[in-house]
């Protein structure tokens, strides 16, 4: 029975690489494809090696300006994670440390909220922001995207929270904190890694989302994924640039992800299955 | 004492409460009642004047017999059932194997997750390149090792919808199999010991007891990456433009298509109310598997 062991875990571990091996191709595929030469890049069969180059790159972000999309990602990213943040984290805690029996109405309506279409929302705010003329202004984009943000983070922190024992709220009372001392100076930081997870994921929420941003920013905020379509030209597309857009946008999410991936469990069931 | 208490909290909770659901309600509430009143509405771009015609609920009579409707809520109904099923099955079978290997999970786990961590958009953007029928690596692996795959994709309707579905799996059987790995770590070793000793064989511990335990999760995680599937768009978009014809338009593409190129706001508004009923269904029974099942 001993003997089986080692064979079942070569096979498995074996599966395991060619799994990966194949699902990973293409991804990686784009990344080589990104510091080639524009000939070796197209050549047939496929060249895997080839003297590399950051043209590329050079080309897209600085002679093209997708640098400028990459910008407003950035802004609009870190704009709508702070205010989540900032609205959700007391939020949270009031779900956890003073519950009342309406509670779980509103955490209903978070749910719903997070899982409307993002067409639903976007259309409905395409049309009032016309009207107020904040189409293509990174404050339309920010709202938007705070509307998904918001119940996320509330849904993902209520769940830190619990887990910090109320006691140790009662001992900061005692010695003469309010509430929002209590909240501000213990239970922050008592869920650090919680709120840096928090953080993480609603940055790559923001930063991938497309939808979005397609219907409500314009020529002077529009997101690097908004700008992408905008290479597949008719007249010969430059997948070389693509394949380097590509690579910038995907690159920071799996690095940061990666630094997370202990909460990723919950971030992805809103808190539903714990990690 | 006890009253004075419950009082103190729900002032406290309200002022914790307040910021968020003030704006959470503005920026949702204001546009779901906007939406719901457009769609009694006859607004479009091409008619002046439109925004004010109030024609009641004749935009849903029309959406309940258009055939584009239907035939799109039918393709996406599906790639919803289709990928996460095949999602699901993946995710078992790499979860299982996982959670049987001795060392290096983490970094195995972490390898396996990658596709979900890329942008929709790029994935999209990954398979138009990857399965380019001039210079796509697929195509050329397809002609040299003579494998019975098609090279063309985006010809026929079928094959456009299947690669669709391809790609959704290898983006999200990840997510699944991440789930049931936490979700296979929580089982009690005791309850395989006992079997063990039962002379239960490893068939019958996977259908008697992992499958039963497992359960919950995978209602849940079912549920919650059908109701993102549902909410397709970017893949389509990008890769097939919806289609050939319109053989992979899914709902939300359609939506967008009628309210940005055919500028039928209004028509687009009652499509979105109906996605949101259907959406908000859906929602109610993830709700009640979360509020009810201890995970």
């Amino acid at each position: 029975m001993k003997d089986k062991k080692p064979l079942k875990y070569a096979t498995l571990y074996l599966f395991l690489i060619g799994f990966i091996v194949i699902t990973l191709m293409p991804y990686f595929w784009l990344i080589l494809t990104s510091f080639k030469h524009r000939v070796d890049a197209f050549a047939m069969p496929p060249k895997i090696i080839s003297t590399l180059t950051l043209q590329n790159y050079f080309d897209v972000f600085i002679t093209k300006g997708l640098i400028k999309n990459l910008w407003n990602s950035i802004i609009i990213m870190v704009a709508a994670v702070g205010i989540s943040m900032g609205l959700g984290l007391p939020s949270a805690f009031a779900f956890s440390r003073f519950p009342t029996k309406h509670d779980s109405i509103l955490l209903n309506y978070l749910l719903g909220t997070k899982f409307t279409p993002f067409v639903v929302l976007a259309l409905p705010l395409y049309l009032i922001m016309s009207r107020l003329n904040i189409l293509d202004t990174y404050l339309g984009i920010i709202i938007a995207h705070t509307a998904f943000n918001l119940p996320f983070v509330i849904w993902m922190m209520k769940g830190f929270f619990d887990s910090i024992p109320k006691e140790i709220d009662e001992a900061a009372r005692i010695d003469g904190y309010s509430w929002f001392e209590t909240f501000l100076k213990i239970d922050l930081r008592l869920a650090k890694s919680g709120i840096a997870a928090t953080t993480v994921f609603c940055a790559v929420n923001s930063w991938n989302e497309f939808l979005m941003a397609l219907i409500l920013t314009g020529r002077t905020t529009k997101t690097i994924p908004v700008a992408i379509p905008g290479l597949l030209t008719p007249r010969g597309t430059l997948w070389g640039q693509i394949a380097a857009v590509g690579t910038v946008v995907t690159i920071p999410v799996l690095i940061f992800s990666l630094l997370v991936q202990k909460y990723m469990v919950s971030g992805l069931t809103m808190g539903a299955v714990k990690s | 004492m006890k009253t004075r208490k419950l009082l103190d909290y729900r002032k406290l909770a309200f002022n914790f409460h307040f910021a968020a659901f003030f704006v959470l309600s503005i920026v949702t509430l204001i546009p779901l009642a906007y939406t719901f009143r457009l769609s009694l509405f006859d607004y479009q771009l091409s008619k002046p004047g439109s925004l004010n015609i109030f024609i009641g609920l004749k935009n849903y009579k029309v959406l309940f017999t258009d055939p584009g409707f239907y035939k799109s809520l039918g393709i996406t109904l599906i790639y919803v059932i289709s990928s996460v099923s095949l999602e699901m099955v993946v995710g078992i079978i790499l979860s299982l194997i996982l959670h049987q290997i001795p060392f290096l999970r983490r970094m195995f786990s972490s390898m396996i997750l990658v596709p979900m961590l890329i942008a929709p958009l790029v994935i999209g953007l990954i398979f138009s390149f990857f399965t380019n029928p001039q210079f796509g690596l697929y195509t050329h692996l397809v002609t040299k090792f003579k494998l019975p795959l098609p090279i063309v994709l985006l010809d026929k309707p079928v094959k456009a919808l299947v690669t669709l579905i391809i790609m959704d799996v290898w983006q999200w059987a990840p997510y699944m199999t991440l789930i049931f790995l936490a979700g296979l770590q929580s089982i009690e070793g005791e309850y395989f010991e006992a079997a063990d000793i039962d002379g239960c064989n490893g068939w019958q511990k996977f259908w008697k007891i992992t499958m039963p335990l497992l359960k919950p999760i995978i209602s849940v995680s079912v549920l919650l990456r059908a109701m993102e599937a549902l909410k397709e768009f970017d893949k389509p978009y990008i890769y097939s433009g919806g289609g050939p014809g319109n053989a992979t338009e899914v709902i939300d593409l359609y939506t967008y298509r009628q309210a940005f190129s055919s500028f039928k706001f209004s028509y687009a508004s009652a499509l979105c109310v109906v996605l949101f009923v259907l959406l908000l269904i859906l929602g109610r029974i993830y709700q009640k598997f979360m509020m009810n099942k201890d995970l």
